[in-house]
């Protein structure tokens, strides 16, 4: 160590500002996470299992149907919209449910557990800008995830449709509307509710992401084997509520189940060939049916989410005495 | 420049950490000792903005940090006791990190980052992953990020716990090369770190200052009180359990003994002269030693 006196940088140091705080706090982050290998190993696991499970449920629902002697064997393809509404919920965004809260819950807490935290707030960053700036670092890593997810919907759906006799290519308008209704909402609301209570709960951060992710898994796997086979039965129905609200996308495939049958029994019974009822099941499984009853409540959901991380940033103090 | 403490008190729950301490600070280095406990980490902490105070005030300047604590934090540096790192980073790659923190554009962030790693030493090592770091690296780092937005007021805390003496002696050296035109408030509870650079000394104890003076005048204060005594093991236990022994060293003809108290403790004593560690042990002990 040498004993060089300081080099005086003076005023400028102290008055040049070029790059806005928030930015400056979230291209950080982002640059913090990229130079992670694990964070890159994640992603390329997050994107495997992805397109694994969009694989392997290729075959969703089987329909036997028999009308006038002729007998219809027909699938669901899973990257149709019908496809879709049945095993996102259960299957893939149920995967990035589980993960998120991993991604977002710590964005602020990290640096208390790691004791770089006095290191920031020292320094003249408004706290603004620190914890809307680790927000958004999350989110964006969050819906990279979500984009990986429609990488992989649309990747295997293409090569399903290449290699699978009569699997149809997945419809890009419908799947992209799919994804912002479901995967995107999903993505924002517990990337939110787990910024939001991991900041402000810092001491109880792992009770957050656990509470989110056994909630996640209730709300998809619990009410589904409830609710899942009186689901098929003809009279039932859920609340309009359920359907629309859930932020896990479960209600829209349970309650929707019914509909697109009625419609499909609909096209089936007036068929009077395998071709005729192909047919119709390509028209059904790609039509989207209520779309505007839970797509604008998901976002509503989403931005609702936003609110809590208002919440956080207002409630954040730079002298928090969590740090004794 | 001027940093003005006015009747600050901290309390945590019924735990008062600081009780109505005062002080005036201008450029300089104040050294700040004190036993654990004493109340120098809360003090920072609050000089620092992370720690709201409970009563009195601090001004940065003539402003109130707790309404202009931007001000203060613009031309702060600050290196607390125990702070962490983020792993995935080489060490250019933290600094970089925190100067973009600090709010330094783009080629004056990397101009200063090159500056500071040259400051500290560890322009070779700089490229290095974090975690591959000794203790003494982490320590030049963690100064080297608070020198970044070359601050006029800089703030150590414990900054040589845990190096070895020559990375002890390296680490003084380079904060006496920083104290022109900026106030440095070291705190530490090893004498030997204010020694040959404080040229103030603010002595802490359960809270309050017990003393505000320089080395010399402290030295000066004790001039008398040091003694020196070479006596057998029965007596130097004796003299141990009645009075401050600074040193002991075992030697030939018995046990010599280095005794901090205001009266002879023994018939052969003579007095020595104080080092500043003596003269803190006679600061803050001096109530036992008149009981």
């Amino acid at each position: 160590m040498t004993s060089t006196l300081l080099p005086s940088t003076g005023k400028p140091t102290r008055t040049i500002r070029r790059q806005s705080p928030l930015l400056r706090v979230m291209g950080w982050e982002l640059r913090r996470s990229c130079t992670s290998r694990l964070f890159w190993l994640q992603a390329l696991g997050f994107f495997c299992l992805s397109s694994f499970m969009i694989w392997a449920r290729q075959i969703p629902l089987t329909l036997n149907h028999m009308q006038a002697n002729v007998l219809f064997l027909g699938y669901v393809a899973g990257t149709s919209a019908w496809g879709l509404l049945m095993i996102l919920p259960s299957g893939t965004l149920m995967l990035l449910g589980l993960l998120l809260p991993f991604v977002n819950a710590d964005g602020v807490t990290r640096d208390l557990h790691r004791h770089t935290h006095e290191l920031l707030m020292a320094t003249a960053l408004p706290i603004r800008a620190y914890v809307w700036g680790r927000y958004l670092a999350g989110l964006v890593m969050s819906l990279g995830l979500a984009l990986l997810l429609l990488a992989a919907i649309l990747g295997m759906g293409l090569f399903l449709h290449l290699t699978v006799a009569d699997y149809p290519a997945p419809e890009i308008g419908i799947v992209l509307l799919l994804w912002v209704g479901m995967i995107v909402s999903a993505t924002i609301v517990v990337s939110s509710l787990s910024f939001a209570l991991g900041t402000l709960l810092p001491r109880l951060a792992t009770l957050v992401k656990t509470v989110i992710l056994l909630a996640w898994f209730v709300g998809v796997e619990i009410i589904s084997i409830e609710l899942g086979d009186a689901s098929h039965a003809a009279n039932f129905s859920l609340p309009a509520w359920y359907i629309n609200w859930d932020p896990t996308s479960n209600g829209i495939s349970l309650g929707l189940f019914n509909k697109y049958m009625t419609d499909f029994s609909n096209l089936a019974s007036k068929a009077t060939s395998t071709a005729q009822m192909q047919h119709g099941i390509l028209t059904v499984e790609n039509s989207l049916i209520d779309l505007a009853g839970w797509f604008a409540p998901h976002l509503l959901l989403a931005g609702l989410s936003l609110l809590l991380v208002l919440v956080a940033a207002l409630a954040f103090k730079r002298s928090r005495e969590v740090l004794n | 420049m001027e940093l003005m403490i006015d009747r600050l008190s901290k309390r945590y729950g019924q735990h008062v950490a600081l009780r109505e301490l005062s002080l005036r600070c201008e450029p300089g280095l104040l050294g700040l000792v004190g036993p654990n406990g004493a109340g120098k980490t809360s003090l920072m902490r609050m000089i620092a903005t992370l720690l709201e105070p409970t009563e009195g005030s601090i001004r940065w300047n003539g402003q109130d940090t707790r309404t202009h604590g931007g001000a203060l934090r613009q031309v702060l540096g600050y290196l607390p006791q125990d702070f962490g790192i983020y792993p995935e980073f080489t060490g250019r790659q933290f600094l970089r990190y925190l100067a973009a923190m600090k709010g330094l554009p783009g080629a004056l962030l990397n101009r200063r980052v090159d500056e500071v790693l040259s400051i500290v030493n560890l322009e070779q090592e700089a490229d290095r992953k974090l975690p591959t770091y000794s203790g003494g690296m982490k320590q030049r780092i963690g100064i080297a990020q608070a020198l970044l937005n070359d601050p006029e007021l800089l703030i150590v805390d414990e900054p040589t716990a845990g190096l070895d003496p020559a990375e002890r002696v390296r680490f003084r050296t380079l904060l006496a090369s920083l104290t022109r035109n900026r106030i440095i408030m070291l705190s530490t509870h090893i004498i030997g770190d204010v020694e040959a650079v404080a040229n103030r000394l603010v002595i802490l104890r359960e809270g309050r200052v017990l003393a505000d003076t320089t080395p010399e005048a402290l030295l000066a204060r004790t001039a008398g009180s040091v003694w020196s005594v070479t006596v057998d093991q029965a007596t130097a236990l004796q003299l141990q359990a009645s009075y401050q022994v600074s040193t002991m060293i075992n030697q030939m003809n018995g046990l010599t003994l280095r005794i901090v108290s205001t009266t002879r403790p023994h018939e052969t004593a003579v007095v020595v002269d104080p080092s500043l560690e003596e003269a803190y042990l006679l600061a803050t002990n001096r109530q036992e030693v008149r009981l």
